[in-house]
Formats: C-alpha cells, structure tokens, sequence
C-alpha cells in the first residue's frame, strides 16, 4: 500500500455500521500510514528482542499474545476512518497492555497497573466525550477530511470539545500534569517499556492529538480560535520541565521515561503551531523518537539483563564490556541532542523553521534549551560508559546475546538512515510529507 | 575527460579518506601497531595530495561543486572548493599529516592509542569538510560533528585534569554550537537554501534586528571555537590537558576554524556591504583588540608553556577577527594567510613543547633554564617558530604582519595598528624568554635531572617539516599556489572585484 499512500490514494473499508450512521471504518492514509508503518516495523524488532529478553520468564504466552494484540490494534488505530473507531481501538489498546504493564505481577507492578488503568481509563472516558460532541456539532465522526467542524458551532462549544478531546488524548502523550502513569509503569519488563513508551501507546495519544488537530478541527479553524497557543504553551512546559525532572532521575529507565515526556511533547508542540513546517516535525518526529528511544530502552534492558545494573552511576565503563550495545546507545543519544545527520537534527531544523513561519521565535529557543538539557542528561551516560573503568563488573561479562543485540543495532541504524535518507520516496520522511499535503492542502 | 571526472569526485574523496582511515583504525589493529600506521599514514598522505591538487583549480577560480546528498527537502549537502576553502583545507591537511608522524612516535602504547588514531581520523575528514562546505548547513553539519567528536582526543590522557578540561569544553562547544544553529535556522529562514556567495546571500531589505539577532549568534557561536574573548574560557585548560600532538591541531587549526567560519559569515552569507551596513563592525574591532592585547598579557604572565601557548593562540587568532571587521581587502587576505602561517608556526611550538615535557619533563617555562643543551634541535625549532609568531622576516609571521598591516593603514585604522604592534611586541616578550632561558641559562639546580638526549629521528621530522614550510611560506611568499596568492584570489571575489 505504501506507493499508493505516496501517491496520496487513500484505501477505504467501511467495515460494519453498528451504531446506525457512525461506522467502523479503515482508511489508510499518510498519516495512519506512517504511524502503521513506524509500529509494524518496530513490533517486528521488539518481539526479536522480547524473545530474547523473555528467555527463562514466567507466563510468556500471555506475554507474547497480547504483545501481538498490541500492535494489532495500533495498527488499527492508525488505519481508523473515523473518531469512533480510534477511540474504540485506542480503549482496546489500554486494556491489552494492562496485562504486559503487571506481567511481574509484583505488589508494586500491580499498582503501577492501577495507576495506568485509572489514568487511561479517565483519559478515554474524556474522549468518548468528546466524540459524543463532535457527532452532535458536526453530525459526522469521519477523520477523512481537513477538519469537519465550523466556527458556527459556537465557541464555548468548540472550546469544550477541544477541551476534553486534549485532555483525553493528553494523558497518553503524557502532557504534563497529565503524565503521571509513564514513569510508574517502567516496572513493565523492557520490551514492554519500549514498546509501550516508544511506539504504540503514547504515540497513540499523540496520534489521537494529531487526528484532533488536522482531520476534526482543522488547521483554519483552530488558527481563528487560538486554542492551540495554549496548548503550546503546555506542551512547552512539559519539554522543559521534563527534562528537568529526568535530568534528576538516577534509574537509566526512568531517566528515559521522563526523557520520553518531553520529547512527546515535541511532537505536540509542533502539531500545536499550525504550520505546514512544523506539521512535518511532529509528523516525522513520531518516527524519528521512537527508534532512537526505543533503542535506548533495548540498550538499557540489555544491560539489565547482562549485568543486573539500572542505575546510572552504576555504567561507568560499561563501553569496555559492551561496546556494540553502547555504541547504539551513542547514536541514540546524539541523535536526541539534535547532532546534524541523526534523525533528531531533522526534527529538530524543521520545527525551528516552522516556529519561525508561525512567527514564534520563543519556541526556536526554546528547541535549542531543551537540545542542550538533552545534552546535560545524555552525555554524562556516555562519558561514564567510555571515558571510565570498568568498575566491579563480575568476569565473563561481555556483549548481550544476538537476540538482544541484532534488534538494537537494527534500531539504531534506522536512527542513522532517518536522519541521512530523508529525501528517498519510500522513507517515513516522504510519507510525512504526502500527509502534511494533505491535511494542509499544501 | 577522465580527468575531469577524477577531478570532480575529489572534493568528496578527500572528505571520505580520513573517514574511512577513522573507521579502519580498530580492524587494523588486527594487523600489528607499524601496518597500521604505514596505512593511515597512507591515506593522510593521499588526502594531504589530493587537497593539493585541488589548489591549482581554486587559483584559477574555477569552482568545484558536489552535492552529496539532500537530506532533507531544501537542505542538502554542498561541497563546494574555492580558494578560501583550497587554502584552509591545504592548512588542515599539511598539519594533520604532521601531527599523525608526530602522535606515532608521541602516544604511549596503553591500549587507547586505537580510540586516539579512530577520532584523530575523523577529526581530520570532518574538519576538511567544513573547508569545503558549500553552504551555512553544511558548514553546521560538520562542525557540530567535529566539534563534539573530538570530545575523546581532548580527554586522551583521562587525567582527572583532563577530564574537567574536557566537560568545560564540551559545555562551551555545545553552547556555541546551539547560537550557531540558531543563526543557521534564522539565515535559512531569511535567504533559504542558498549557497555561500561572495557579496552574500541575506536580502539587505530584511528587518534590521532580525538580521542583527542572526548575525550575532552566528558570530557568537563561531566566536567561542575562535577564542574570542570573553568566550575563551575552554582553551587555556583544554590545550594543556590534550596530549601535545592534538594540543598542536587544536591550536593550530581547530581555533581556526572558529574563524573561518566567521569569514564565511561576513563576507559569503552578510557580505561586506551589508556587514558594514549594519554597524556591528566596530564592536567587533573593539572586542577583538581587546583580545588580542589582553591574551597577550596574560601569556606572559603564565608559567605553565603549554598554557603560555594557548594564550598565544587566543591573541593570534583574535588578529583575524580585527582584520575581518575592519571589511578591507587586504586586510582581510593578511588574515587568510595568517590563518594558514599561525597553523604551522603554532603547531611547531606544541610539537616542541611536547617533547620538552616527554622527554626531558619540562613543563613550565621556568624549568627551561639550559634545555637548548639537551635537546638543541627541539629548541632550534622553537626558536624558529617563535621568531616566527613575533613576526621577524624572512620567516612566514613576518608575511602576515606585513599584509596585515599594509592591509590596516589602507584601510585607514592607524589606532589599530598600535594594536598589531602591541601584540607582537608582546609576543616577543613572552616567547622570547623561554627562548632566552634556554640558550643563556645554565641548568638549575631545580631542573628536571632525568638526562635523557635528544627525541628520536622520526618524532624531530615534523618538528623540522614545520620550520621548514614556515621559512618557505616566509621566503616564498608571492609564489603563485601558496597562501598569499590564494587568499588574494578569496578577497578579490569578496570584495566584488574577482
């Protein structure tokens, strides 16, 4: 399908009307397509590496099914025709990653579980809302056109829906102060961590988000009612305050988790500044994050599993015992720092440039603070991990097993070839651009 | 036609080779320590010719264009020779070659030697391509790359000196690097993808503070890689914790870069009519005298020789950002050959400051007292390049001194030449005296009292390869192909009269 996606054809399937008018429908377009892509890809790589992580665990068929379900309704969230069956797959999504969430099935992991449901849950529950309203403002759910909603609906209305439509997405891209479930869940096994944190389920939010700006709203609309500066101004505030929070993180897991708060929050920033620039950053930076995060989390489950260490301080010389796995955490890191060539630096030129077309020069800065707080809290990993001595490390310690490892340099290259190749058809990238053409009209 | 194509490929091989050398460094390992000197020798050697043969075509004006690969929509890859990129890329690699001969003999074999040659590699590939990058983002890809991955050279010794030296100067690189690429994200905003063009490429009719805001990050970011001051802080403690062979690229070149890229800032992306227009040039004149005269002082109040240098090269190179803002043409090839002079005279005095503390454990200037004794070809070399910065002809200082201040008095800038005259005459009072020390002192009782006799051949070929391209670059001066004639090429494009 991915010609005709580029091609700008859209593949429709109305699959069952079952609330009579409002359909479950599929609809592949550049977007969904990019976002089905980026999971399908990643997925392919995580159950590798979850193989291998899994090994000599208990309970792996449960595991292994609903990890597969996972991706099978991201996948259906991002080929979803319309709000109603987003919000149905997105409802689902919750509940098949409940049972990865709590898999240690400790005390603590049973209460992160809850945390997650009663977060998610509310969140969806704002959004049923939501799609309640749009129905009866709109009188149709579908995502297929660059907004469906007028100005004649009244504001305060409009502004409601926009409302709990954020707040509902808002929870699973972790905006701040609605992010308290990401760090908690990092008690998931790492595979789950990754693919929780980096793909499916809090790109599923700001997909949602995404939807909600271009397809319900639309970028006319919502450039005359300015709700979006305010949500810019949230989305700012959680990258900055993000990065505080994981620069103060001593756990490699958490560190990433609060890393992965703020780096959303890009994403959201960016869709929030209307610009066809900027539309192309959030898109692209969906990828671009989740392959260098997810390959941070790869890294950090590899060292978890090889010597037993989480903490950071605990990585001095790592580099030395495991040069292969630092060496993708390297890449990953440079690219979150926004080096030129990493795919970071993509995101990060083209949201500076599409600030700059929305006349917000503020934001340029503060991409370039939060480049530099990204900095202050990689490159101290990395400095440990090269420039020391192995401390204590038991003998016979060397590079992880070829299940954990292949996955993660796999990852990494990606992260080299989405900041080099952006221009080859066929790349996420140009898939980001058929899809900013069409929800810009560009 | 062949030829042509041979041609053609060699800006882009030239930036490969060191590359591929960088990532040959750890296989070749495999092949015992000589094998894989002799190959990264090789290949440093090919790319030092190749850079070489590209001089003949920018002399000629000819220009020379690749597009590597557009990374994204609108921004490409662009290398581009001309000749102030063929002079400074010609500097670069001439010294790099130097400082590979050097680093062979002068690195201990304790296992990270492998991690040193890998970036030493890189560094090189990097560094030729900011001198050929064709526009601002190119220039901004390679020198981010440069500048942090030479992160592991600076830290070589991982010496707890080292060490702080090294996050102080990843934290002043990072914050330079950031206003560099806010400047880029302006221009690019402002003129789009454009390549470098002498006259420039922003639109005078832009909003003024606009403009002024891109100008000063773009100066700002550049500034700290060339020590201007009060952005110097990373090089006096960065220089002396680097191991001497990397000390001597640092300050030769890398510090140069700095200022190579403000020259393609003013003259390729503002151009001189609208640099002047906007009035900035005068504070910039101002802020680097005062680098130049400051530096001067505090180098000779600095025991330590290492860190007497790089104070050195903190005024030396503050000499091309004066020569710059005064936007005159010949001002402004006195500071293209000086880039280029400074390179091999400074790299002389960091080859010689590293064997005087290898080899006879000397590393302050008040323990040099007799060291001409032991080691009389090192402090020969020392003494030539030294001459050399202060400015005495024949030799290359001399060369630009001269341009420079021709270059000032036509401007009409007599107060500044004081400045140029203070800064040598500093120059002499604090290079001088090691020089003095060592001749004319007899060896004190609080010397150092290992004897051990003069450094090996091969480590004493670059130190005399240097002095002896110095007194060429002196002696040779108007020979068509070397620096003057390249630099004189660059300005008469800047100034609309190529």
């Amino acid at each position: 399908m991915l010609p005709g996606s580029l091609a700008g054809t859209v593949y429709v399937y109305d699959l069952v009307d079952f609330p009579p008018g409002i359909g479950i429908g599929f609809r592949a377009d550049g977007l969904g397509m990019f976002f089905a892509l980026v999971s399908s890809t990643l997925w392919v790589v995580t159950t590798i590496y979850a193989i291998g992580y899994m090994k000599g665990k208990h309970a792996r068929v449960r595991f292994f099914g609903f990890f597969a379900l996972c991706v099978s309704t991201t996948v259906g969230l991002a080929f979803a025709e319309n709000l109603l069956t987003l919000f149905l797959f997105y409802e689902l999504l919750t509940i098949c990653t409940y049972p990865l969430v709590i898999h240690d099935e400790t005390p603590e992991a049973l209460k992160a579980g809850r945390k997650y449901l009663v977060y998610t849950l509310s969140g969806g529950a704002l959004i049923l809302l939501g799609v309640v309203l749009v129905q009866h403002l709109a009188g149709t759910l579908t995502l297929s056109m660059p907004g469906v909603l007028s100005l004649a609906a009244g504001r305060p209305m409009l502004g409601a829906t926009f409302l709990v439509l954020v707040a509902g997405f808002g929870v699973k891209a972790a905006i701040m102060p609605l992010h308290g479930w990401l760090p908690t869940a990092m008690v998931a096994p790492t595979p789950v961590s990754a693919l929780l944190h980096a793909v499916a389920v809090v790109k599923a939010g700001v997909f949602g988000l995404l939807r909600v700006i271009y397809n319900i709203f639309g970028v006319d609309l919502l450039a005359v009612l300015g709700y979006t500066s305010w949500l810019a101004l949230f989305a700012s505030f959680t990258i900055v305050a993000g990065s505080l929070l994981a620069l103060a993180q001593s756990n490699l897991k958490l560190r990433l988790a609060y890393s992965t708060v703020s780096q959303l929050s890009y994403i959201v920033l960016a869709a929030s500044l209307l610009t066809p620039l900027a539309a192309l950053a959030a898109i692209a930076h969906i990828a671009n994050q989740a392959f260098a995060k997810i390959t941070m989390f790869f890294v950090a489950g590899a060292i978890e599993r090889t010597t037993g260490r989480t903490h950071i301080h605990e990585l001095a010389g790592i580099g030395h015992v495991m040069p292969w796995t630092m060496g993708a955490f390297t890449v990953a890191a440079l690219s979150f720092i926004g080096m030129p060539l990493f795919a970071g630096f993509i995101t990060k030129w083209f949201l500076s440039l599409g600030a700059l077309q929305a006349g917000a020069w503020w934001f340029v800065l503060l991409m370039v603070a939060s480049s530099l707080l990204n900095a202050a809290y990689w490159l101290p990993i990395l400095y440990l991990a090269w420039f020391r001595e192995p401390r204590g490390l038991p003998g016979g310690v060397h590079e992880a097993g070829a299940l954990l490892l292949v996955p993660t340099l796999i990852s990494a290259a990606y992260v080299l070839l989405l900041g080099m190749t952006s221009r080859i058809p066929g790349m996420p990238f140009s898939l980001a651009q058929a899809a900013v053409r069409f929800v810009t009209g560009m | 036609m062949q030829q042509a194509t041979l041609m053609n490929l060699l800006p882009t091989l030239v930036v490969a080779l060191p590359l591929l050398g960088g990532a040959l460094a750890l296989p070749l390992r495999r092949l015992g320590e000589r094998t894989r000197i002799l190959v990264l020798g090789a290949l440093c050697a090919a790319t030092t010719l190749g850079v070489l043969a590209l001089v003949p075509g920018a002399l000629a004006g000819e220009a020379r264009a690749v597009s590597l690969v557009h990374f994204a929509p609108q921004v490409e890859l662009y290398l581009r020779v001309d000749a102030m990129g063929a002079l400074f890329a010609a500097t670069v690699a001439t010294l790099f070659l130097l400082a590979l001969v050097y680093s062979a003999g002068y690195l201990r074999r304790d296992g990270r030697e492998t991690r040193y040659f890998a970036f030493f590699m890189l560094s090189q590939g990097w560094m030729l391509g900011v001198a050929f990058s064709g526009n601002l983002v190119t220039l901004l890809v390679f020198y981010e790359l440069f500048s942090i991955l030479v992160y592991p050279l600076v830290v070589h010794e991982e010496t707890p000196e080292a060490i702080r030296a090294g996050t102080k100067y990843i934290v002043y690189i990072l914050v330079g690097g950031s206003l560099i690429l806010l400047g880029v994200i302006f221009t690019f905003y402002l003129a789009g993808e454009r390549p470098f063009t002498p006259g420039g490429i922003l639109d005078p009719g832009t909003d003024r503070t606009l403009l002024l805001v891109t100008f000063w990050c773009l100066v700002a970011g550049f500034g700290v890689k060339a020590a201007l001051m009060p952005l110097h802080g990373w090089v006096p403690d960065v220089h002396p914790a680097a191991p001497a062979s990397f000390s001597a690229l640092l300050s030769g070149v890398m510090v140069a870069t700095g200022c190579f890229g403000i020259l393609r800032v003013v003259f390729e992306v503002f151009g001189v009519e609208l640099a002047a227009a906007l009035g900035v040039m005068p504070v910039l004149t101002g802020v680097a005298a005062v680098s130049v005269l400051l530096a001067a002082i505090l180098a000779a109040g600095e025991d330590d020789l290492k860190r007497r240098l790089a104070w050195s090269t903190i005024s030396q190179m503050a000499y091309v950002v004066l020569a710059v803002s005064l936007l005159a043409p010949h001002v402004t090839a006195g500071a293209l050959v000086h880039i280029s002079n400074h390179a091999f005279l400074k790299g002389a005095l960091f080859f010689c400051a590293g064997l005087l503390a290898s080899q006879a454990g000397i590393r302050r200037v008040s323990e040099m007292a007799g060291a001409a004794r032991r080691m009389p070809v090192t402090m020969a070399v020392f003494t030539i390049a030294a001459l050399g910065i202060v400015g005495v002809p024949p030799l290359s200082g001399f060369i630009s001194k001269w341009v420079l201040g021709v270059g000032i008095l036509e401007a009409g800038h007599p107060l500044v030449l004081l400045v140029l005259l203070g800064g040598a005459l500093l120059a002499a009072l604090y290079l001088l005296q090691p020089v003095w020390m060592a001749y004319f002192h007899a060896p004190g009782a609080t010397g150092p009292e290992r004897r051990r006799p003069e450094a090996p051949l091969s480590m004493l070929i670059p130190l005399v390869a240097a002095a002896l391209i110095s007194i060429l670059l002196g002696l040779a001066a108007a020979m068509p192909g070397l620096p003057l004639s390249l630099a004189e090429r660059a300005v008469a494009a800047f100034f609309g009269s190529g």
